[in-house]
Order: C-alpha cells, then structure tokens, then sequence
C-alpha cells in the first residue's frame, strides 16, 4: 500500500512531537559506541551504519529525522560504521524474538484477511495460494493481532525466560524483556559469557529453546530395548532441562483413568508408551515438545549481526512503543505500549476490522470517514489502511 | 592452583607445555641428537611419523616416559619437513587419537587437570548416575557444535544453570578435537631449525614411502570461488576427516549445481582405503539425476545448511544470499537501499 504524502508527513509530525516531549525517556543502550545504529524512513528507505556517542545524539537525531523504525545492533564493533566486513565483530547480545505471526491461535481466521492485488477480492483467513476469482497470485495478507493473538506471544516469552534463568544460568537481571511495539516480544541478554557465541552455537541454543531436533533416545526410550532396561534411564520431573520438563508434563498429563498413585512418573510414561506402541509414542513426545519449546523466530536468534528496534521508540506500523515488561504478567501490550495521544484525527479508512485499543473497541469501517483518537489513527493509518483527510 | 604431572603422564601427553618446560630443563639442542644414546629417541619418533601416515593412528606403548617425550617435537620436525599439509593434519590426527584412548584410561581428577593446564577448559567432577562431569554450556558449545550426530546437539543433552552435564568419554571426545588443533597449529608455526644429517635421512625415507595424496583434483581446486559452507565440507576431505552425510551431499549438489561434470565431482573425493569409488559414483550420479528418483537434486538452501550446523556464513561474501549457489554471483552493496513493505518488518 502506497502512503500519500499527507499521511507520511503527518506521521512524522507526530512522531516528532512525541519524541520531543519524551525526549528524557530516550535512552541508549548499553555500550552505545560499539554498535550500529540504523533507522528506516517513512518512504521506505532504509539508513545502515550509524553511530551515536551519546544519549543526546540520539535525542536529537530521532526528533530530527523522526523514522518509522530505528534499530541498533545487537552486536558490539570496533568500527560500528564500516561497511559490514570492515567492522571488526566483538560480540553480541543474545536476542530473541516472538511473533504472533508464527503462532498458530484459532482467532487468525476471524481477524486476518487477504486481498487479491489484482482484483481486490477479498476474503477472511489464511491467504490461498492463488486468488479464487481471477486466479492471480499476487494476493497481500493482512493480519492483526488480538488480546488471544498477544496473550500467546506473552506466554512464549514467559516460557523463554524459564528457559534462559533455569537451564542457561543466566541472571535475571541480565535478561530484558520488551513487547515489540507490534505483535510479539523482545528478549534481549547483554553482559553475559555467551556474547562470543558464533552462528552455529546461536543456533544449538535456539533449537534447545525451541526443542527443535529433540530425540526421543534422550528420554531413555529405545526402540529394541526392554522395559527393565528403560526404566533405569527414563526422566524424573525433578530433573533439570528437558528431560525434567517432560517428566513433569506426564505428571499432569491425562491419559486413560491411569492414575499416579504410589509409583513414580517413570511407571506412567511406560504405561503409556506400552498402550500406543513406539511411533504412536514418537509423535506423541514430538507433539509435547512442540508445546513445551519456545516459538522463537530461529533466524534472528542466530543472526550475529541483526539490528533490532530501538527500546523506547515508536513503531511506524503502529505507533506504539517499544517497551520495557519489568512485569511481564500483567503487561497488556494493548494498554500499556500505547502511548500516544487521544487528540481527535479526522481520517478516511478504507477498511478495519473491529479492534481493540487501549480498553476501546474500534470498527469495523468499510470506505468511511471517521474522526478517532491519535493513538487510533496512527495505528490505521501505519498499516496503510486509512489516509488523514484534516491534519489538526 | 599449579597442576603437578608426573614423569608418566608427559609421556602419554607430550602436547602439554609441561612436557615442553621438560625438555626445556634437560637443555638439549637439535644437534645433540647425533649422540648414540639418541639413536633410539629418532628411532621412536620415525616410528611416530610412519604409523601416522600409513595407519593412522600411533601405538600407545610407553617403554620409557624420556622416549615418549623427546621423540614428540622431533617428530613434530620431521613432519614439517616433509613439506605436505596433508600429512601434518594426519600426523596431529593420529597424535590426538592417541591421546584419546590414554585419556580413556585415566582417573577423572587427571583427566580434568588435562584440560584445565591444555585449553584453559574447567570441568567439574560429578556425582551422578549417568554423567561424570559437568562444564560450562559455552565451553561446551564451542566444541560440541562441530559433531553432527544428535546426541551432541544441546537440546538432547541435560543442561541445568548454564552447565552441560557429559559422560566421560564423551568429554574426551570433545577435546580430542581441540589437541589435534593445539598439534597441528604448533607444527604451523614451527620454524625449522637446521636439521642434522641422521634427521634428513630419516626424512628422506619416509617421503619415499609416502602414501599418494588425495586427488589432484581436490588440491588443485581454487576455493576462493566456493562458498564457505562448501569450503568447510572441502576442508574437512582434505584433512581426510569424517565428512558428514549431509556434507557430502551439499559438496555433490553444489560442485553439479555450478556445472561440473560426473567424473569431475567423482575425483574431488579422495582416494582413501575406505573409499569405494563405486559407492561414491553411485551417489554422485543419484543426486545429479541419473539414477533413482531421476530427480537432479538441488543445492540446499542457506537455511537448511544452518539447520544441519553446515553454514560458516561469511558476512560480506554471503550477504542476501539464500542459496550456496548464488554465492558470488551478485557484487556486495552496502548503504542506502530501498526495500519495499513487505520487507520492511523484517528488521524486528
Ligand atoms: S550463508 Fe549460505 S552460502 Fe554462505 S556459508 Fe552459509 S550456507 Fe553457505
Ligand atoms: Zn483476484
Ligand atoms: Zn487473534
């Protein structure tokens, strides 16, 4: 969706004005000098190799160019701003990412939409490969994210940090939790002993958190094996790291009318895994630990030099912040990351499903004009589907 | 804390610095081996080079703990000085597959102290039903990434507060890897002193009887143009270690993908004993298409290669690429760039 100039200017203005009151609250990340910073304009042009000394210039950088999105690196340099082979990688944090967009949750076939570029045939749900009225395949999907879509990121970044303070060691006030600004959450560890890590190490602690290539013979069940000599090998739920977590899962676990009574988890696991057979028990372990895994995104995780949103800056999507969970039970992002106004905008939408903003149901609009809040319009109009009409 | 060796144990392990200090002490040069009493320390160290290049592996015996450790920098020197690079990756090769079998034999507190006085690698002795010790998950990281098999991978190990917990020989396999590098770079390093006659003799001998090397093929190949992913897999064959299934598979895909023949693919793989060039030329032509499926497979992405830990992204080189084949094929351009919206969230 192209934006009109209107709308881009008034975007900006709008981030200028609410980075020049909330300048105090900018502030760098840690060993600012060591990174690269970059920022991507209203126009969709994307600006690399910055470097900032101090939180001022940051300050006044962001009030002057006012960007859609600013991003830092998550890796420190000797040389932040050479082109990326000439920088000289130190380290980096170890990053995070939860998107609701790959977390499947049943309310995506009520919210999300698609629209044939083509000929504007629209439709509810996941995008087909090919659009059904003209069969072009250039269809563009729409999706939102509702208080269920945000509520599962929250519970994946939940399990993430069990994972990072239980089976990592690493000290809780190491690991920051952000909610993205959009639709998921940020966790960032700095200052740790794993900043040296290379790509494929990234990518072993990203398969651990995310139990991707888990083996069932790590459990202590092997195919040819007899039940006495399983036993001895199978996992207690006090133990640590993964084995322990599928222990305790078959601790709760309903499975017939078995029942626990006097006799350890091991028992149950055997039970179960006599009653269904060795592949039924397969896909069974794999489906639980699917659950029980983080749904992080793998390729920022293991990217050493990503650059990611800035803390305490805006989303141009959505206009809403980038922020720091020092609670992350009862952060709601919906609430809490809107930070804008309640100014009244006068806007022209061209469709919106009913949302939900800051405690208030929206929508749904089809082709109408509307006066909303700021907070509102910028979040329409960041996703392209309104234009001002009146800036204030 | 200063770890005491014995007399024995710089015998087996003549790689650490103690062993070094040793002989240091002793205050013997290169030219004093021409002494008789020598006769036998030379004699132990062609004994080293020979079994190393022909079988792979050096015999563990230790008629006197001297000989152990006098002949080891010797045959160090003499390696170097045949000249191949080949033969030095072979020779620490076979070095550290000595070690490791002493290593399994070891008490655990030995064992520990190795490591700690070679790599500077803490390992802490466990009580535990299954496991011996417990290290660091970055120490383990840093080295158990290289094995493929998926009981090294993380995510089937027992991990709890940033400590990876390790059977003994699973600990000393993970060093074997770490002492033949420690060999191998301290044989790289090496500037050879002027070497006796009786040395150059010896010398001599063995490169008369020098196994062929592995195909001419694969050493005149110019890997600039390879990607690092395919450089890795290459390297691997060179050093005539294990290449992973996958590995080979990516190698055969790549080196079609771009255009090179059957034949050509076949001789890259070396000529080794437990090489059947029938087996080989059987896969070669499977994944180019002309057997089985007939199917010619493609290169597999960057994203794949990075699940099977095959991926030594090189930040410049392989910059937006998404297939090993694309490697080299667009020049590197860096600043402004206009990305559309769709792209546009990628960035977090
Ligand atoms: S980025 Fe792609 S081409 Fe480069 S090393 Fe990794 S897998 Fe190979
Ligand atoms: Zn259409
Ligand atoms: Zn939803």
């Amino acid at each position: 969706m192209i934006m009109d100039d209107k709308t881009i200017e008034f975007l900006k203005q709008t981030f200028r004005e609410f980075y020049y009151k909330n300048s105090s609250k900018i502030t760098a990340p840690i060993r600012m000098n060591e990174r690269e910073f970059g920022y991507m304009s209203f126009n969709k042009v994307m600006v690399r190799h910055l470097s900032f000394r101090t939180d001022g210039e940051l300050r006044v950088f962001l009030i002057r160019e006012s960007p859609h999105s600013v991003y830092y690196s998550c890796a420190y340099y000797y040389e932040p701003t050479l082109p990326m082979g000439e920088k000289g990688w130190k380290g980096a944090d170890l990053i995070f990412d939860i998107d609701a967009d790959s977390i499947p949750t049943r309310c995506k076939d009520e919210h999300d939409i698609w629209v044939c570029k083509d000929c504007k045939f629209m439709d509810k749900g996941k995008r087909p490969e090919t659009c059904p009225k003209c069969a072009s395949t250039r269809i563009e999907e729409e999706s939102w994210f509702c208080p269920l879509c945000l509520n599962a990121t929250k519970n994946e970044a939940i399990k993430l940090v069990d994972f990072l303070l239980e089976d990592f060691g690493i000290p809780k006030d190491k690991i920051k939790v952000y909610f993205s600004g959009s639709r998921g959450y940020h966790v960032t560890v700095e200052e740790s002993s794993l900043e040296g890590l290379d790509q494929l190490a990234r990518n072993e602690i990203s398969d651990y958190i995310s139990g991707t290539g888990f083996s069932i013979e790590s459990l202590g069940i092997s195919k040819g094996a007899s039940y006495d000599d399983m036993y001895g090998f199978l996992p207690l739920a006090n133990e640590p790291g993964w084995r322990g977590r599928i222990a305790s899962f078959f601790t709760e676990f309903e499975f017939e009318s078995y029942e626990l009574i006097d006799k350890d988890v091991r028992d149950k696991i055997l039970y179960i895994y006599g009653k269904i057979g060795y592949k039924s028990f397969e896909e069974l372990i794999k489906k639980i630990v699917n659950d029980l895994g983080v749904k992080i995104d793998v390729m920022v995780t293991t990217d050493i030099h990503r650059i990611f949103r800035l803390p305490n800056t805006l989303h141009g999507n959505t206009g809403m912040l980038k922020k720091k969970c020092d609670d992350l039970t009862s952060f709601d992002p919906l609430i809490d990351a809107v930070v804008l106004s309640d100014e009244p905008v006068k806007l022209f939408v061209y469709r919106a499903p009913k949302f939900n903003l800051k405690g208030d149901f929206f929508g749904p609009y089809h082709s109408e004009e509307v006066t909303l809040p700021l907070m509102v319009a910028v979040y329409l109009l960041g996703k392209g589907l309104a234009k001002v009409i009146n800036s204030y | 804390m200063e770890i005491e060796f014995g007399l024995e144990d710089l015998a087996k392990y003549p790689f650490l610095k103690e062993a070094g200090d040793y002989i240091k002490c002793l205050s013997l040069s290169i030219d004093d081996l021409k002494q008789e009493d020598y006769q036998r320390v030379l004699e132990r160290a062609k004994h080293r080079v020979i079994e190393a290049i022909q079988k792979n592996f050096i015999s563990t015996e230790i008629e006197e703990p001297n000989l152990e450790i006098l002949s080891f920098p010797l045959a160090l020197i003499i390696v170097k000085a045949i000249g191949i690079d080949y033969f030095m990756h072979r020779y620490s090769l076979a070095e550290s597959l000595r070690a490791e079998k002493l290593l399994e034999k070891e008490k655990k507190i030995i064992i520990s102290n190795i490591f700690k006085s070679a790599f500077n690698v803490n390992t802490i002795i466990i009580e535990h039903d299954f496991f011996d010790f417990k290290m660091s998950l970055i120490d383990y990281l840093l080295r158990a990434t290289h094995f493929h098999k998926p009981e090294w991978k993380l995510v089937n190990r027992v991990v709890e507060k940033g400590f990876v917990y390790v059977k003994t020989h699973e600990l000393i396999r993970l060093m074997r890897e770490e002492i033949r590098k420690i060999i191998y770079e301290r044989m790289k390093s090496l500037s050879l002193p002027k070497i006796p006659e009786n040395i150059k003799e010896i010398i001599d001998e063995i490169s008369k009887a020098l196994p062929s090397l592995p195909s001419k093929e694969l050493q005149k190949t110019t890997p600039e143009m390879f990607p690092p992913c395919v450089m890795h897999v290459l390297d691997l064959l060179q050093k005539g270690q294990n290449v992973p299934h996958y590995g080979r598979f990516l190698l055969t895909s790549y080196l079609l993908g771009i255009g090179k023949s059957i034949d050509e693919v076949i001789n890259i793989y070396p000529k080794a004993p437990d090489f059947s060039e029938r087996l080989t030329r059987y896969q070669v032509e499977h994944i180019a298409g002309i057997r089985g499926g007939r199917k010619r497979y493609k290169t597999p992405s960057c994203r794949t290669l990075i699940t099977h830990g095959l991926c030594f992204k090189d930040e410049t080189l392989c910059d937006k690429i998404k297939n090993p084949i694309q490697f080299g094929r667009k020049p590197v351009i860096f600043k402004k760039k206009k990305i559309d919206e769709h792209n546009s969230d990628d960035y977090g």
